[in-house]
């Protein structure tokens, strides 16, 4: 039986590690299923924890590439790792399989991105909050590129609709004093948050919305919600419990989703790891990028990126995601948006959907429409 | 930045020989909405219009674009390999506002787009501003001389008669100088005091 290794990188350790946790755990999941079902080729994992240092994932990167004879890796988590190691994955040649939600302006031959990038995530969600809950914004960010990123997006976005930021404060990922940003909110009343912090700043504000709302309720979560794009399952359980009930957050997937496909997915996962695991986007993603990639080198019998790119783009494959369509000219699948509320069993209720949207990493249709020049009237 | 950079339908004219290289240039082009038009010959914006020119600057002459430095009339992204001062010159004398480094690596195509638009708007703009002042300063003395008219025929010193030229200019909607050339042709009356 022919072997071919893939490399799975994430920090399993760190500010978000419990985001790693998840995609590794999911990534395991789907070889472990992969050997059980006797698929007529082995994939061989090679794990790389880089434990949240940016130059691990370049040391890791390497001897996968180089060494270890990886073609294809699934990994990494945040755009600055991402940009960090695609100049070595270009250089030998190999694919890199990026699978969170990210802020976009990026298409490249050796990255195959199945997460969501804004035109999938923030303007699909723009679109559903502005008519309901009103164009008066705070943002929120981690003060890295997601949060710059998307708070500048998301700013562009609220000037066309006529909407109005009301202010805009950034956090470093690990600070959790966040009294400033509090004591900013309640200058401002604003119609709701949009919330770009990642891990413990993210998880230290949640907690402090919260209590400002038991003080003020113009801070419930129903008249002024919190809205997030990458907070899932996996990372509610890192937060002090029940804090987050009724806050929003955009995924291409979420447990509670009812399709076939997923529950019995649902059925296996409770099986290997007990009822108690959420499973979040991060580990059904990085199952389904392990899945998606083995079935590509079994049926080309070989790991080239040209083989597996052309499996991808020759047609929909089916995953655990749904029906997955990469589109060959930006490698980026199309997902669907959902928008969940988080509930007190640590879940989300899918309370908005659209089907799949095909991924815009540069905005180039998407805005494209709306970049007429505006008139002034001269009096 | 307010408003995100789009290129979407713009036409980029490629002056450099065929290779796997430009070939990446050209698909990442495309994924932004560009069309692309190759070509290793003299670029002619009549015959073939295009909206930015990315030129290889190792292997250039002068003659692929027909214009000297800061007369570009569309934005120059320079392709480069080589790290010799006389290419980097080339490319500057010829307008490039932004550069892709050979072998091309996809990230760096729409950073590259967005800096060389920017160059030459800026650019596009300054020539224009310095066009209006060296008009101005052009038509100095002819304002001198309108200002001599004025306060010859109301009887005032220069600054009233400065000031009754800045007043006719702003009613005329004109600037100071166009007024004064008018007094001074006699398309406009002299001004008696105002």
């Amino acid at each position: 039986m022919k072997t071919f290794r893939v490399g799975i990188l994430y920090s399993t350790t760190g500010p978000y590690g419990a985001i790693g946790r998840d995609c590794r755990a999911g990534a395991e999941f789907a070889i472990e299923e992969l050997a059980k079902a006797g698929s007529p080729v082995r994939i061989e994992p090679v794990f790389g924890d880089p434990a949240g240092q940016p130059e691990r994932y370049l040391e890791l990167i390497r001897t996968m590439l180089r060494d270890d004879q990886c073609r294809n890796v699934i990994g990494t988590i945040t755009s600055l790792s991402r940009k960090d190691v695609i100049p070595l994955v270009e250089k030998y040649d190999g694919l890199l399989w990026y699978i969170c939600p990210y802020e976009g302006f990026e298409a490249n031959e050796n990255v195959i991105y199945t997460g969501a990038c804004p035109n999938q995530h923030l303007i699909p969600l723009f679109d559903y909050m502005l008519p309901r809950h009103g164009k008066r914004v705070y943002l929120a960010g981690a003060n890295y590129v997601w949060g710059w990123e998307m708070n500048r997006l998301a700013r562009e976005l609220l000037m066309r609709a006529g909407g109005e930021v009301l202010g805009e404060r950034y956090l470093p990922i690990e600070e959790t004093d966040v009294g400033l940003l509090i004591a900013d909110l309640q200058r401002h009343w604003p119609d709701f948050i949009l919330n770009n912090m990642i891990g413990p700043s993210s998880y230290a504000f949640l907690a402090a919305v919260k209590r400002l709302a038991e003080r003020d309720p113009a801070f419930a979560p129903e008249r002024c919600p919190v809205l997030s794009c990458d907070l899932t399952e996996c990372e509610l359980g890192e937060i002090e419990p029940g804090v987050g009930v009724g806050q929003l957050s955009t995924a291409s997937y979420f447990e509670s989703l009812a399709s076939p496909e997923n529950r019995a997915f649902k059925q296996r996962v409770a099986a290997r790891f007990g009822a108690g695991l959420r499973i979040s986007s991060f580990f059904a993603g990085a199952y389904a990028a392990v899945m998606l990639c083995a079935e590509a080198v079994t049926e080309a019998n070989r790991d080239d990126p040209a083989s597996v790119r052309g499996f991808l783009h020759a047609r929909p494959r089916q995953t655990v995601l749904g029906s997955l369509t990469i589109d060959p000219r930006t490698n980026h699948a199309a997902l669907p948006f959902h928008l969940g509320r988080i509930n007190a069993q640590s879940g989300f209720d899918v309370i908005a959907s659209r089907g799949a949207i095909v991924a815009d990493p540069y905005l180039v249709g998407t805005l494209a429409s709306q970049h007429a020049p505006h008139l002034r009237v001269v009096q | 930045m307010t408003r995100t950079p789009n290129f979407v339908s713009w036409r980029a004219a490629i002056l450099h020989r065929a290779d796997d290289n430009i070939d990446r240039l050209k698909r990442q082009l495309e994924r932004l909405g560009v069309t692309v038009l190759l070509q290793w010959k003299p670029l002619d914006l009549a015959e073939t219009p295009a909206d930015i020119v990315l030129v290889d600057a190792d292997q250039g002459f002068d003659d692929l674009l027909p214009w000297a430095g800061d007369e570009a009339p569309i934005p120059v992204v320079a392709l480069l390999g080589s790290e010799a001062p006389g290419r980097i010159a080339w490319a500057l004398e010829k307008g490039a506002g932004a550069l892709i480094a050979k072998p091309v690596v996809a990230s760096s195509v729409y950073p590259a787009l967005v800096l060389a638009t920017h160059a030459h708007s800026e650019r596009t703009a300054i020539r224009a501003r310095m066009a209006g002042l060296e008009e101005r300063l052009r038509l100095r003395p002819i304002v001198y001389d309108a200002i001599r008219s004025i306060m010859a025929a109301q009887g005032s010193d220069e600054a009233g008669a400065y000031r009754t030229l800045c007043r006719l200019a702003m009613q005329r909607r004109l600037t100071v100088e166009h007024v004064a050339v008018a007094i001074v042709a006699g398309h406009e009356p002299v001004p008696r005091a105002m």
